[in-house]
């Protein structure tokens, strides 16, 4: 090894040996538990695929595998949408632009808990605020068809203008000089969204869809707020991560949580494989 | 001369990486500096922490080489992190017990045995079964003890022109009340909602059922007194005048009651001290009666309140478990039991200082009758205690929500609730 491979490598240590600390190293455990009958105080036995037939016999767990990808249905497509319309507004000449991106910006920065809190308050049915103004008694939270829908909503209001940050930095990399070319040959304003914008955006807005996948099929906190132990629609809604933290801190069974952790990593894995694979079909790196 | 500085700069990153790693370890190193051993006491009731300091003080006025600290931990967090800490060695010295847990702790051989330091003349039976692992050997020193009443909001009552609950009210009285108080003022009546100790259970012991025999191995859901009670309990929703499942999944009675829109729900003692504080206008305007009891029970007369209680204790091999004896032994003790019953963090589990706890509302001027809580406990119900509720408990619940919601009958989530129970005692 020559030296300067190994101050690379030096360098690059300290944040390599913290994933593989914190990261890596947790995963190998789980994956272990996973084959475990783990409860309480660290004591386990081996038990096999016991945990994994348990979990594939069980409606329960379907039925979450299910409201995971269903909610990435409701929220990425919508989401992946308003933030880029949003990304192109805020990149026009309009006034107070710095002051709109701040304000689409914000949600990022309240807390998640914080959000959900509020959230819950205005969805009540009997007292919320949304049905005040409606008119209407919906039972936002409770009916088991509608409540993963109103934590769609909540996770995409608090996501949009992370999002739009996001491919804001994307259009303003794109060359000014192409909108010309393209007034010059004739183009409008939406031929020259679809056939410059879009393609030269692509590898941002991959990137920004990728991440989105990624944390709606991990989403947890917001649904843990906003359905309690005690809600009618929890079977209905509740994810895999909030299956998984009811299986294992909850009740207490680690090792069956520990399985549905790897199910949820070999689904999460599945998608991102599908996603680079189709990426070749529409993402445009040349520029 | 480069080289030099990208070396100094370079040694002086990895450096600063080693202390940061090894950082996380080190504030327990240095606890024993000077002489003095500190103690942590972890809680998860801010509203006991000022209490809980208070007997804390008094402890190291008299044993200056000692100091301890007490931390909250939020509920939901206090059980994933205490049992992280055991497994990994950095459980805090002294720690509040709930009886959904001690047994497994006890009976895994993390707690020490504490029946050296305990006179036990000055605890109920309760107070000591609560306290006690399935040996029947005391692995706590009793904290405090608690039942749970009939609160309701005196302004309803009067309006509808129905008199207040008093000690001779059945459960006919309670319905035919709530019904009076929503056909005159559009208000909820009693709100009765899916919940154990505030909820069901009370219901159920009052009608001779029980949920749990841990001798026997069996869940009580089959048992006669337990599903009629438990069918009074769950049709109420059925009702005009008690909001339905849907509603408390977002509002919680405690809230609609505050708000005037509810006129009498469950509530413990333990809640009743913050309540009285956070709700300043509604003073004298609310008060708590004893629990009305079964017109008609299988066995027994009728009357009954679930009562349950924390204990303080250690591990068995903590670093400081001399220490923390000590000041255990010291919670246990009259005068650590008065301080806890005059800060009004709960009722003492020490016999004879219940009234400690009772003076706390007068001085404050606040009027209302906590005194009916410390009646209950002449038919207070020992909360059901058994090694493997954490394993069955959210599976009972959501069987009862199905039967809430209709998704189920009656006598097919009992029938579910009693083969989860009785699954789940034999695999422990």
């Amino acid at each position: 090894m020559n030296s300067e491979a190994k101050w690379g490598y030096g360098l690059v240590a300290p944040t390599i040996i913290g994933l593989l600390i914190l990261n890596i190293w947790p995963f190998i455990q789980t994956l272990i538990l996973s084959f475990t009958n783990a409860k309480k105080f660290g004591s386990y036995d081996f038990v096999g695929l016991t945990n994994y037939v348990r979990m594939f016999q069980s409606t329960e767990f379907w039925q979450a595998t299910w409201n995971s990808i269903y909610f990435c249905i409701l929220t990425v497509p919508v989401g992946i949408i308003l933030a880029l319309l949003l990304a192109v507004f805020l990149n026009s000449k309009i006034k107070g632009k710095v002051v709109f991106r701040a304000i689409y910006f914000l949600p990022m920065v309240v807390a998640p808990v914080a959000v959900a809190m509020v959230w819950k308050w205005m969805f009540n049915s009997n007292y919320g605020i949304i049905n005040d103004v409606l008119g209407l008694h919906i039972d936002w939270l409770t009916n088991p068809h509608l409540a993963i829908v109103s934590c769609a909503v909540v996770s995409i209001w608090s996501s949009v203008g992370y999002d739009a940050v996001l491919l804001l930095s994307g259009l303003q990399n794109v060359p000014k000089t192409l909108y010309e070319a393209a007034d010059l040959d004739g183009a409008t304003k939406i031929q020259q969204f679809f056939h410059v914008t879009l393609p030269m955006v692509s590898p941002t807005l991959f990137m920004v869809i990728i991440m989105r996948l990624m944390s709606s099929l991990k989403v947890y906190d917001i649904m843990y707020m906003m359905i309690s132990e005690s809600n009618p629609a929890l079977l209905d809604t509740q994810s895999l991560m909030y299956l998984f933290y009811r299986e294992s801190f909850v009740i207490g069974s680690k090792g069956y949580g520990s399985a549905i952790v790897v199910w949820t990593v070999v689904l999460i894995g599945i998608v991102t494989a599908l996603q680079f694979w189709g990426q070749k079909k529409w993402v445009n790196y040349d520029v | 001369m480069k080289r030099l500085w990208k070396t100094i700069i370079v040694s002086a990153l990895v450096l600063l990486t080693v202390f940061a790693v090894s950082g996380c370890g080190t504030t327990d190193e240095n606890a024993d500096t000077g002489g003095t051993t500190t103690l942590t006491f972890r809680i998860w009731d801010t509203a006991q922490k000022d209490g809980m300091e208070k007997i804390a003080q008094a402890y190291m006025e008299k044993n200056p080489n000692i100091k301890i600290e007490v931390q909250v931990t939020s509920w939901d967090e206090y059980w994933t992190k205490l049992e992280a800490g055991v497994t990994s060695g950095t459980a805090p010295d002294i720690f509040w017990m709930h009886p959904n847990e001690i047994l497994e702790y006890a009976d895994a051989g993390i707690l020490a045995d504490c029946s050296s330091i305990v006179d036990e003349s000055h605890y109920s039976d309760n107070s000591i079964n609560l306290a006690s692992g399935s040996d029947g050997t005391l692995y706590g020193v009793p904290k405090d003890k608690d039942t749970v009443g009939l609160v309701y909001n005196k302004e309803l009552f009067d309006a509808a022109g129905v008199s207040y609950p008093n000690a001779d009210w059945t459960w006919d009285d309670l319905t035919a009340a709530s019904e009076k108080i929503y056909d005159t003022t559009g208000k909820y009546g009693f709100m009765a909602y899916a919940d154990e100790q505030l909820g069901y259970w009370n219901f159920v012991y009052q009608a001779g059922g029980y949920i749990v025999d841990t001798e026997a191995q069996k869940a009580g859901f089959e048992d006669e007194a337990t599903k009629e009670a438990l069918e009074f309990y769950i049709n109420l929703q059925k009702n005009d005048w008690c909001p339905d499942q849907n509603y408390f999944a977002q509002t919680s009675p405690g809230d609609t009651f505050f708000s005037g829109n509810g006129a009498m729900f469950l509530e413990g003692d333990w809640n009743i001290l913050s309540e009285c504080e956070n709700n300043p206008e509604m003073n004298g305007k609310w008060d708590v009666a004893v629990l009305p009891k079964c017109p008609n029970p299988v066995r027994g007369d009728g009357r009954a309140s679930v009562s349950n209680g924390l204990c303080n204790a250690t591990t068995a091999d903590g670093k400081h478990k001399e220490e923390a004896m000590d000041f255990l032994e010291f919670l246990g003790s009259e005068e650590a039991q008065r301080i806890q019953g005059e800060s009004g963090a709960a009722i003492p589990a020490y016999i004879g200082l219940e009234q400690t706890w009772v003076d706390v509302f007068k001085e404050k001027n606040y009027d209302i009758d906590v005194e009916n809580f410390i009646e209950m406990f002449d038919y207070a119900v020992t909360s059901p205690i058994d090694k493997s509720r954490p394993s069955w408990k959210t599976a009972v619940n959501a069987q009862l929500l199905k039967i809430y919601s209709g998704s189920q009958t009656y006598e097919e989530g009992l029938q579910n609730m009693q083969d989860l129970v009785d699954q789940a005692m034999v695999g422990y």
